[in-house]
């Protein structure tokens, strides 16, 4: 399993639509699972619900996990995504 | 007797109608299967996104209507017994509140939708693929437990009077629509007490709904709308002779299209808003100059006065991220964040500016309250014009730069402004409340809340004499310009133009 750490810095955090886009990019590595946990709670990156569910805001320090064949690309461009959010 | 509804949440105005109680058809027995009615309901939600002028949140709905969470959800709930409709609605339920506990507005406007999901679920697993709103009756007051965002695209706006819901925020997508068309809406409304057929007079300043009023309530009720029936033909001629030109006030460019078709001289007040709320991020440049491109071509060759943002207040924006504020209204508020926010503002500058190019453009800043902030903002205008010089990007270098008179500091100060600024536009709402001290939207003091008060009338007359001295015009925009007795009034004065929401135009124009 790859293990990645992360604050998020976007000003509006995730809201529906990149969240949308994020779960286009788990589900473009199948058989790979992707979780994102928060110190409060850890959940599927492949359903938007969840992921809004977070509740992520600036500043929430995540950890994103993937498990399967392409888990170490999939983390770090989750990674990159959410470092590119809009501010 | 009639009997009155309050609640203490609704989108601002006066309508009166028919009520249609909307009987969500979720009563019946499953007709479908499960993966039946989700097939059914992707369908629907596919033709929704083709046909829609927002598909984006018909997109995040069939997103939705895959989701993993939402999937489990509904098959744990069969497997604990529940039949698989209370399945759906339970899960919707369950996500809701974990939504809505994230505690900002935006979540639960997210919540809605899930809701709204799954309520398309249920509705096709109960074989209900019946539109309500196909055969809404003209003059129709819709009154539902609540609605939702599918509801907006279903709805034929151009009948609905008013909206009264028990459940909703003010903040959802549906009073977001309702309010870009002048559509009062009463929230939090007890409406087991409304009887489909009843006549309903709704109050959204006062968030009211009168049932079966008696004529003479009728009456006076009607006199506050000003509709068309209500300013009398002696005033029409008044207005028509003395040569006050009429406009428009438009929140999309479907607006525009109908004030146009209805007779106005152009659009005095283009409110610019709905690109910047319930959105993630905010509009680019290109985004906004799409729309303004669409919005001047549907002018047809007549002006439009493109007010820049407006937000702040009571219209809160996810994308912005302003802090909470006791006092919004006093707060930061349209040019006050324009201005914080320079390369915000400067993309709807040239945004606008580019625009300018097709068409007769106006720039007007809102919530002027001083000289130096017109002075900050044309600064940033002429740096734009630079710039799109340089690039070769065309633009009317003679666009004229006005501002919203609405502010008791700006009426003060108008004959400064006057010698800083293009045309001057009087906001009656907001000089009304402001210069009254009194909310609106508050019932107890709404006695204050009158824009022919004494001291109102002073203060457009104050702003009608500075203009006057340098020679710019002056308009009025607000719901005050459609009102029988204020038109007569701002006549006399020496306004030159009215800008009016589209109903109320017919029978101003020659």
């Amino acid at each position: 399993m790859t293990v990645k750490k992360l604050t998020i810095e976007a000003a509006n955090g995730l809201h529906a639509r990149p969240a949308g886009d994020l779960v286009k990019l788990v589900k473009s590595f199948p058989g790979t699972a992707v979780s994102i946990a928060t110190p409060a709670k850890k959940v599927n990156a492949s359903s938007i619900l969840s992921l809004l569910s977070l509740g992520l805001k600036k500043g929430t320090e995540i950890e994103i996990m993937a498990e399967g064949p392409d888990e170490e690309r999939a983390a770090e461009e989750i990674v990159l995504f959410l470092g590119r959010l809009e501010a | 007797m009639t009997s009155i509804l309050k609640s203490n949440s609704s989108v601002g105005g006066l309508a009166m109608g028919t009520a249609r109680v909307l009987v969500r058809g979720t009563r019946g027995s499953e007709a479908r299967i499960l993966p039946e009615a989700m097939d059914c309901e992707r369908e629907r939600l596919r033709s929704l996104i083709a046909g829609s002028s927002s598909p984006d949140i018909f997109s995040a709905h069939l997103e939705m209507l895959d989701d993993p969470l939402l999937l489990e959800t509904i098959e744990n709930n069969i497997a604990e017994g529940m039949a698989p409709r209370e399945a759906v609605e339970a899960a919707a339920e369950g996500i809701a509140a974990m939504l809505s506990g994230c505690g900002d507005d935006y979540m639960a406007a997210r919540a809605d939708d899930v809701r709204d999901v799954c309520r398309g679920i249920v509705e096709s697993l109960c074989g209900d693929s019946s539109n309500q709103f196909a055969d809404i009756p003209d003059d129709s007051v819709l009154v539902a437990e609540e609605l939702f965002p599918s509801d907006t695209a279903r709805m034929d706006f151009s009948k609905v009077r008013a909206l009264v819901t028990r459940k909703g925020s003010v903040t959802s997508h549906v009073c977001i629509i309702a309010r870009s068309r002048g559509v009062p809406v009463v929230l939090g409304v007890d409406i087991d007490a409304i009887k489909d057929g009843d006549y309903l007079l709704v109050d959204g300043g006062r968030a009211e709904v009168r049932i079966n009023p008696a004529e003479k309530e009728t009456e006076t009720f009607r006199k506050g709308i000003g509709n068309d029936n209500t300013v009398p033909e002696e005033i029409r001629r008044l207005v028509r002779e003395s040569g006050i030109r009429i406009f428009a006030n438009a929140g999309s460019v479907e607006d525009i299209k109908e004030a146009i078709a209805g007779g106005a001289e152009g659009i005095g007040l283009f409110r610019t808003e709905f690109l910047f709320m319930d959105r993630n991020g905010l509009p680019s440049e290109e985004e906004q100059y799409r729309i303004y491109r669409q919005a001047v071509e549907a002018c047809e060759g007549r002006p439009i006065t493109i007010r820049t943002m407006d937000i702040g207040g009571d219209k809160a924006v996810p994308g912005l991220d302003i802090p909470k504020e006791d006092n919004p209204f006093l707060g930061m508020r349209a040019i006050r964040i324009s201005l914080s926010r320079p390369e915000l503002f400067k993309a709807q500058i040239r945004a606008i500016l580019r625009a300018s190019a097709y068409g007769t453009v106006r720039i007007m800043l809102p919530m002027i309250t001083r000289v130096d902030e017109v002075t900050a903002a044309k600064a940033l205008v002429s740096e734009c014009m630079e710039g799109l010089k340089a690039s070769g990007t065309p633009f009317d270098n003679d666009i004229k730069v006005g501002i919203m008179v609405e502010t008791p500091a700006a009426v003060l100060v108008s004959d400064l402004l006057a010698q800083e600024v293009d045309f001057f536009s009087i906001g009656t709402n907001d000089l009304t409340q402001y210069v009254m001290a009194a909310d609106r939207g508050n019932s107890s003091v709404s006695y204050l809340y009158n824009p022919l008060d004494p001291a109102v009338a002073r203060a457009v007359g104050m702003v009608v004499e500075a203009a006057g001295k340098v020679g710019i015009p002056v308009g009025v925009c607000g719901e005050a310009a459609a009102d029988a007795k204020a038109m007569e009034f701002f006549c006399r004065t020496g306004v030159d133009s009215l800008s009016l929401a589209s109903p109320s135009i017919s029978g101003l124009t020659t």
